[in-house]
């Protein structure tokens, strides 16, 4: 996976310059999806909580890697979205969106054996084929992500400048 | 949908993600098409003569070749394996992180547990530095995702739910920076979307 900036940097480009074109996408959802983004990453809760143990005290087998997949994201969205005061069905479609666009640029990322990861969990554990753009320390992804949101925060003030001058 | 049944859908949803999380841990292992640590660790035998995709810690740097340590759900190495046919201008170090395709091979007449002539070999970190510059940014890209969410959104603790700062429609004065123009232009939008 890329880390977790580069994650945020473009799902704010990327709600931000749908909201211009969609009506109901006002800017407070812009921060909805970008936290919709983190949800994935998530599974890194694993790192502090260790599943060894969790599976000791369970009994079962147990991986917070589920969450890094279509099915956990679904999952957890819906956790987030009950969080909202109203309009929960639209919180809850902006926050699988921003968890998709997530999942969708890891799926981008480099294996070895030339296969993304298996993130359609558990709708199939098939491995699409991977161009295999980057590794996840590839500063050049953030550099990347970075101009692009800047650009976008940048029209986007424009934008807003001129909508406030026009009649 | 008050409290107390937003809070009986939490649980719910609670128990199904802990159920994915069992169901991915009780299946992942065999749905992988490559050897775990685990699996390495109980049986390395099994895999010897295949093409697998192997992920290890980088503990030497040889030439043309580096030893790598495959680690189990615990942590504890469940392989010692000798990598070789490695490009010698990769600026890996020791701590490194790498993924590693090829054919597994025993390799008796050495402590380690195997070797592999690597057919791609895949620098994910060069060095614990990259590792640390991945925890530093993605830290950094929560804290933003957060400070960015707390700035439309506010947490009213007592019903345990998240509303918009700026209820109302009101018309921005001008006066504030363009955060607050933007909050203004938002308002007017998100008033439309009450009003529809």
């Amino acid at each position: 996976m890329a880390e977790l900036l580069s994650h945020v940097l473009f799902a704010y480009a990327l709600f931000t310059v749908a909201s211009w074109r969609l009506e109901w996408l006002s800017k407070r959802w812009v921060p909805v999806a970008v936290v919709g983004a983190i949800l994935p990453d998530l599974n890194r809760i694993g790192l502090l909580l260790g599943e060894p143990t969790i599976e000791a005290a369970l009994g079962v087998p147990f991986s917070f890697d589920a969450i890094h997949t279509f099915g956990g994201v679904l999952v957890l969205s819906g956790i987030g979205a009950i969080a909202f005061d109203r309009r929960r069905l639209l919180a809850y479609g902006i926050l699988v969106a921003g968890a998709l666009s997530h999942l969708l640029v890891d799926a981008l990322k480099l294996y070895a054996d030339g296969s993304a990861a298996a993130w359609l969990y558990p709708v199939t554990w098939y491995r699409h084929p991977s161009p295999n753009l980057y590794v996840s320390s590839d500063s050049g992804v953030l550099a990347v992500a970075g101009v692009l949101a800047l650009s976008v925060w940048l029209i986007d003030r424009y934008r807003v400048d001129t909508t406030k001058q026009s009649p | 949908m008050d409290r107390r049944r937003r809070l009986a859908v939490g649980f719910i949803l609670s128990l199904a993600l802990l159920g994915l999380c069992v169901h991915y841990g009780a299946t992942s292992d065999e749905s992988w098409p490559h050897p775990t640590g685990d699996q390495l660790a109980e049986n390395q035998d099994e895999y010897v003569g295949e093409r697998v995709l192997l992920f290890g810690d980088v503990q030497t740097i040889g030439d043309g070749t580096i030893t790598i340590h495959v680690t189990d759900d615990d942590g504890d190495v469940a392989a010692e394996l000798e990598v070789r046919n490695v490009e010698p201008d990769n600026d890996l170090d020791p701590g490194g992180f790498v993924q590693v395709y090829g054919v597994l091979e025993t390799e008796s007449t050495t402590s380690l547990d195997g070797y592999m002539d690597a057919e791609e070999l895949v620098v994910v970190n060069q060095s614990p530095d990259a590792t640390l510059y991945k925890h530093v940014v993605s830290a950094i890209g929560g804290l933003l995702a957060a400070g960015f969410f707390l700035r439309h959104w506010r947490i009213d603790y007592r019903q345990l739910r998240f509303e918009p700062r700026d209820e109302t429609p009101s018309r921005s004065s001008g006066s504030g920076d363009n955060g607050d123009s933007n909050s203004g232009a938002t308002n007017e939008r998100e008033g439309v979307n009450t009003r529809g």
